[in-house]
């Protein structure tokens, strides 16, 4: 079971991030374990990382069969919605085909020419523009697309619970299409409360809304604001139809569309209990190890066996189980507050005994990272690139620099005493891992199984108001 | 507080006065005056949106000769109002409002009871929301409100006024929706007995 380390998805260039000098995969010695060797019964991919993008046009042109278009008249304009966090898993490319089918179908179909693609930039002026040029967008969608980003002029969005804020130009068209993915991305955030609504209060909202959707409410709450958003009249005049790519850990396991974002939702929330729930607490099981940030974008949300950094980071709650009122530390901190004062914002997975920062995008938030544990950044470049990052302005305080990947990795086992290593690189279908690690992925793995399969599964499902006996 | 060591250059050659870097800026320290850009360094909190956002690159951060510490002094500052303040707005004093700068709640809301009218001056006072620009957002407008402090529309799409959290749900909307813990989050974010022991 245990096999040679895969090739990793490959980083885009960027002015947010510095070029890795060498992937953590091909470290000698690495080797990887694939997800279907661990969880046989976890879904199988019609597409993985370097597969025939074809089977992704085939799929969404299939999908797009069942889904009324009627609304779409040739004169009216009609706005696909896409976001960042699209463009970076396994390269991009089975978005990008899925953004092209989306466009092929809907023009076919419905004779409209007036789509416009709308890609949304999680903070970054240059992020959309970038994506623009490196998927030769403009090239495909006749020019017809632009960047949005939170920081442009709002629109407000009436709902249930008072006016929130959407992003104008998201919304200036007479129908809009969600397409989405459905990745593992901030469970601790969103908990599989409307996973697939969760684009309604970030990427196409103003800064307010989606600080109001992650601070002001609480994770399991902040779900009724994709809710409100979603369903006010404002949004439910224009929307006309999801398209989703849809994920297992072994990688994209179907294309789904609907004109009822809550039937997606709702297939969405019971694959990702099931498979994503096998793969996370397969990960919470470990007990020691270093974690490797290798390529990508921001680091929270690179994959390893289709899980997020930020997922394992938080890893020492289940996210999925309700009952816990906070899955992601700051919250559990404030509630915690009484018990002494609060130092860090997050609590960090105590099994992660060291990071190695192979390659990471400043920008976001991670500086409780190097304050709470061991961390090595590779490269002096990517180390000023966190000297001049306003989010994290005390982060190269508390970590050091190593000139090698190799060095990093050495100095991580040495201060650690472990030879557990788990690469955070893009990978879904094989965790990327020091052997040892793979070991104990396999011999943890069937007690996990059954855990989930008897016990958490059932309970997750419960607490969604999904009757196990259904699925 | 937020120790600021760089600080944002114009190059006026390439400067079109597109006020893109303008409308960027968190803490008001760029205004673009007869088309060019001109930076006041004593309000540039080094978050390089700026830089980000020029077409042109006619903005860079260059390292600051002397580093200083922004922040607001809070010890002139009544504790209790502090506490009052933050206890409308639902938030312990020494709570994180900021995660990028490490800023407390006492300390935001100490700027505001000195006089920070809108986001902007609370940035330039303190050094929020100079890091993503995004988490802080909220709960700074939520201390606004607590300090009955109207914050102005901004001409430039710069904030929109959105105090909204949980709190505001009414409670009949919560109890129509059960599945969504509308109710106990309040009680997992925030209770007064903890901040009465404070």
């Amino acid at each position: 079971m245990i096999k040679q380390a895969v090739q990793p998805p490959e980083c885009m260039e960027s002015v947010y991030g510095s070029t890795p000098l060498m992937r953590a995969a091909y470290l000698p010695g690495m080797a990887a374990v694939g997800v279907r060797d661990l969880f046989p019964d976890i879904k199988q991919e019609i597409y993985l990382h370097g597969g025939n993008l074809a089977a992704i046009g085939k799929a969404t042109g299939d999908a797009l069969a069942g889904v009324d278009m009627s609304m779409i008249k040739p004169g009216d304009t009609v706005n696909i919605l896409c976001s960042e966090h699209g463009f970076s898993i396994m390269g991009g490319e089975p978005y990008v085909e899925m953004l092209k089918a989306i466009w092929r179908v809907v023009r076919e179909r419905t004779g409209n020419e007036n789509l416009r693609l709308r890609v949304a930039a999680y903070r970054g002026y240059r992020e959309a523009d970038e994506v623009i040029e490196h998927y030769r967008l403009k090239e495909f969608f006749d020019g017809k697309v632009s960047g949005i980003g939170p920081w442009e002029k709002g629109v407000p969005i009436e709902t249930e619970i008072g006016t929130l804020y959407g992003v104008a130009r998201a919304y200036d068209a007479d129908w809009f299409i969600h397409a989405y993915y459905d990745d593992p991305r901030e469970i601790y955030f969103h908990r599989m409360i409307h996973r697939a609504l969760k684009a309604f209060a970030m990427s196409y909202a103003r800064y307010e809304t989606r600080s109001v959707y992650h601070m002001s409410f609480g994770n399991r709450s902040g779900g009724f604001i994709l809710k409100a958003i979603f369903d006010s009249p404002f949004v439910q005049e224009r929307f006309a139809f999801a398209c989703f790519l849809r994920f297992s850990p072994s990688g994209i396991i179907a294309v789904d569309a609907d004109n009822d974002l809550y039937q997606i939702d709702r297939r969405v929330t019971i694959n990702h209990l099931r498979d994503f729930g096998k793969m996370r607490e397969l990960l919470a099981a470990i007990d020691e190890c270093v974690a490797i940030w290798d390529g990508g974008r921001w680091g929270y949300y690179i994959h390893a066996g289709g899980v997020c950094f930020g997922v394992f980071i938080n890893a020492k709650y289940d996210p999925f189980d309700l009952t816990n009122p906070a899955a992601l530390s700051v919250f559990d901190a404030v509630d915690k507050y009484s018990g002494g004062p609060m130092l860090t914002v997050m609590q960090i997975n105590p099994a992660i005994k060291a990071v190695v920062m192979n390659q990471s995008w400043p920008g976001i938030v991670i500086q409780d990272v190097p304050m709470l544990t061991p961390t090595i950044v590779v490269g002096r470049e990517q180390a000023e690139m966190y000297v001049r990052d306003s989010a994290n302005p005390f982060f190269m305080d508390f970590a050091v620099t190593a000139e090698t990947l190799d060095a990093a990795v050495g100095f991580a086992q040495k201060v650690t005493g472990t030879d557990k290593l788990i690469v955070f690189d893009g990978s879904f279908g094989n965790v990327n891992c020091s052997p040892s690690l793979a070991q104990y992925l396999i011999d943890a793995a069937p007690e996990v199984n059954r855990r989930v399969e008897d016990k958490l599964f059932p309970m997750w499902l419960k607490q969604r108001g999904i009757d196990p006996a259904e699925v | 507080m937020k120790m600021v060591k760089f600080v944002s250059r114009v190059d006026s050659e390439k400067c079109t006065g597109d006020k893109r870097c303008e409308k960027a800026c968190p803490s008001g320290a760029i205004k673009v005056v007869e088309k060019k850009a001109v930076v006041d360094e004593g309000k540039c909190v080094a978050c390089g949106k700026c830089e980000d956002a020029c077409r042109e690159r006619a903005l860079s951060l260059v390292p600051c000769p002397q580093p200083r510490f922004v922040m607001c002094d809070s010890s002139d500052v009544d504790p209790a109002v502090i506490k009052e303040v933050c206890r409308k707005a639902h938030l312990y004093p020494e709570q994180f409002v900021c995660a990028c700068t490490g800023t407390l709640a006492a300390e935001a809301a100490a700027a505001i009871i000195k006089g920070a009218k809108d986001p902007e001056e609370l940035a330039a006072m303190t050094g929020v929301r100079s890091g993503c620009g995004i988490y802080c957002t909220g709960a700074l407008l939520r201390l606004f409100k607590a300090a009955g402090v109207k914050v102005p529309p901004s001409e430039d799409d710069k904030w929109y006024d959105l105090p909204l959290s949980v709190w505001d749900v009414p409670q009949k909307v919560a109890e129509e929706h059960p599945g969504y813990y509308l109710e106990e989050d309040k009680r997992v974010l925030f209770k007064d007995e903890v901040l009465d022991q404070l």
